[in-house]
């Protein structure tokens, strides 16, 4: 691999690192504070397309978490091929 | 006589349950001979299936072992108790995924080159083949396993009262024996007789079949429910009624706030995916690339068994049978209680399967109903047969073969490791009898409440971890004192700290680790005195054999030739 590949596969790694600490943040973290509803509040909207808000919101950073897992397998996620120690 | 042509209980499921549990059994005791005959008399294959574990068993296993009685019935509890703030937790699991490519490759390239059997044979090689070190990971192992083959033992025997309930008892030759107890008896002894036998062959074949029954009855589950109501938007149509308190956070008994939630889903994940049992998974896997497949599974997989599965059972639950909130006046703590129809928390999923599943789904109804509570049974038991396996490989490798008799040879290492398999059952046993009769039995209600306690003891050993497979910069004194550190913080939440303080200050401490409780992670907790402890000696101490050092890295990283 050539520097310019590893660099890019550097960025990629700290980029895909920064995505998924963001969506821990967010997704089951002070990022609630964003749509968490108030239960003592009569206009506080519960519900979104008809879900729960935190269900809704828990789909949605688990889907950003699953894209940077799917992205990390297929791009970095390789020493298999540059393995050596390898029974098979 | 055993009553076992006549029907089983209310729900109208006839002789379903014994037949299904048979058969499940019978499967159990297959796979034992299986991995019998399967076997060779050494110790890499008694504990490591020879280091060739394919990707659906290393898959399966892996995830099994992470999966216990907490998926299907503590987790979702916690969702009929606490509402919708507790389904973010699911979001730990892509955390776990994760770490079992990152931290199992590594893991895996050394184990490979240098023939690591246990988390102790690699993390005290790096550190100069201390003796310290060893025997503190093998004690937060040890901290970690046992707690857990207790709750699942014990949950067996919950289920086998569950699937059996109109059949309080058993008569044999004179003889009563309370469902409860035959059926943790039964599960130990056929789980024990099969890790005896069969190692990790057994272990991991019968987690395939495990591991398919609990991801297919999760997801079962969620599609009865949502059946149950009449379809997705009747669902949830019927959820928005809920009150407030359960569509929203902190969740109806206040305690889960964001950074709770936050350090759960990291440290909890985590501590769950370095702990012996899965360590060894990572180095039977057969190739890298079967643990890259395997992390990919993990992480795409289970969530929806969460969210779309079993979570939504229970939040359903909670709208047919709502449990009731009280305040303390005085203290202004509030208690949430379970319906009467659902008894406790953990038992809303089985609550609703049992008195809507069977109605809703016709003829399948109870052939699904049983499949689903089958598979509580197997989570509890891929959890309890992982974990009794891996405390027989780190009392045996870590401590006999270095404390009590180095020169053992293989076979004798093997033997003492299946006789610490049978110690293990019959101690998690009696501890599981003793507290199913005497609730204030200590040390089992200290294990119950130590469930995330278990989980912190695991996560002590992160920072050793990190450091052996990453970082490179700490010592063996670091380690040393960060691990014995974070092992004191834990033990400040558990009722130790009474008996290591004294009552005044223990009380003291006690009520800071209950108010720290509702806020952290404890085993983040653990780790906010582990790590400055650990970098700070290392900053002062002796760096460990660079050469060592040196190699490890060019292995980790596949340079090595």
């Amino acid at each position: 691999m050539n520097k310019q590949e590893k660099q890019k596969r550097k960025k990629l790694a700290i980029t895909l690192t920064i995505i998924f600490l963001l969506a821990l943040f967010l997704g089951p973290g002070p990022g609630l504070y964003l749509i968490n509803p108030n239960p003592a509040d009569p206009n506080a909207r519960f519900t979104f397309l008809g879900m729960p808000i935190i269900y809704a919101w828990a789909l949605l950073w688990l889907l950003v978490e699953s894209v940077v897992v799917v992205i990390a397998y297929l791009k970095l996620w390789d020493s298999h091929k540059k393995g050596r120690i390898n029974p098979n | 006589m055993l009553p076992i042509l006549a029907k089983t209980d209310g729900s109208n499921m006839g002789n379903l349950p014994i037949i299904m549990m048979g058969v499940y059994l019978l499967m159990l005791a297959g796979v034992g001979v299986y991995g019998y005959i399967k076997s060779k008399s050494t110790e890499e294959d008694y504990y490591l299936a020879g280091r060739k574990q394919g990707f659906l068993i290393t898959s399966l296993t892996i995830i099994a072992a992470f999966f216990s009685s907490a998926a299907l019935l503590g987790n979702p509890g916690a969702v009929y108790k606490d509402g919708v703030a507790f389904m973010l937790f699911a979001l730990n699991l892509p955390v776990g995924g994760a770490t079992v490519y990152i931290f199992g490759n590594r893991i895996w390239l050394a184990g490979h080159a240098k023939g690591y059997v246990t988390p102790g044979d690699m993390i005290s090689e790096y550190y100069d083949n201390s003796v310290m070190v060893r025997i503190l990971v093998a004690v937060l192992g040890f901290l970690y396993v046992l707690p857990y083959v207790v709750i699942q033992i014990r949950a067996g025997g919950h289920l086998a009262q569950q699937i059996f309930s109109s059949t309080p008892y058993f008569t044999i030759l004179g003889l009563k024996f309370e469902i409860f107890d035959v059926g943790a008896t039964v599960l130990s002894i056929i789980m024990m007789i099969y890790i005896i036998v069969g190692g990790m062959r057994s272990v991991a074949l019968a987690d395939v079949f495990q591991g398919i029954i609990l991801l297919a009855g999760m997801l079962i589950a969620g599609v009865v429910a949502i059946i149950a109501f009449g379809g997705v938007t009747k669902y949830f149509n019927a959820i928005s009624t809920l009150p407030p308190e359960a569509l929203s956070l902190p969740g109806a008994s206040g305690r889960y706030t964001p950074w709770l939630l936050m350090t759960l889903c990291i440290f909890g994940s985590l501590a769950s995916i370095i702990q012996p049992a899965q360590w060894m998974r990572f180095y039977a896997a057969k190739s890298l690339q079967t643990l890259r497949r395997s992390a990919l599974t993990f992480s795409l997989i289970l969530p929806p068994c969460f969210l779309f599965g079993v979570m939504l059972v229970t939040l359903g639950a909670r709208v047919l049978y709502p449990p009731t909130t009280t305040v303390d006046p005085v203290t202004h703590t509030i208690t949430v209680i379970a319906h009467p129809v659902v008894g406790s928390h953990d038992q809303a999923l089985i609550a609703l399967l049992k008195n809507q599943g069977v109605a809703v789904m016709g003829t399948l109804g109870p052939f699904i109903v049983m499949l689903i509570m089958l598979a509580v049974v197997a989570a509890s038991m891929s959890t309890a047969d992982a974990n009794l396996h891996a405390l027989s490989a780190v009392l045996t490798r870590d401590l006999y073969d270095r404390f009590i008799h180095p020169k053992a040879g293989e076979k004798e290492r093997t033997w003492i490791g299946r006789g610490i398999i049978v110690l293990g059952t019959l101690l998690s046993l009696w501890l599981v009898y003793v507290g199913q009769r005497n609730k204030d039995f200590a040390p089992l209600k200290m294990i119950v409440e130590m469930q995330f306690v278990a989980m912190a003891f695991s996560c002590q050993v992160l920072p050793a971890a990190v450091d052996v497979l990453f970082v490179h910069r700490g010592t063996r004194a670091g380690a040393v004192c960060g691990m014995v550190s974070g092992l004191l913080v834990v033990m400040m939440f558990t009722p130790m700290s009474k008996v290591l303080l004294g009552q005044g200050l223990g009380i003291s401490v006690a009520n800071t680790s209950l108010y720290l409780k509702q806020l952290l992670d404890i085993g983040f907790c653990g780790l906010v005195a582990n790590v400055p402890v650990f970098v700070a000696v290392s900053l002062f101490t002796k760096k460990p054999d660079q050469k060592k050092v040196a190699e490890l890295k060019r292995i980790m990283t596949g340079e090595n030739d």
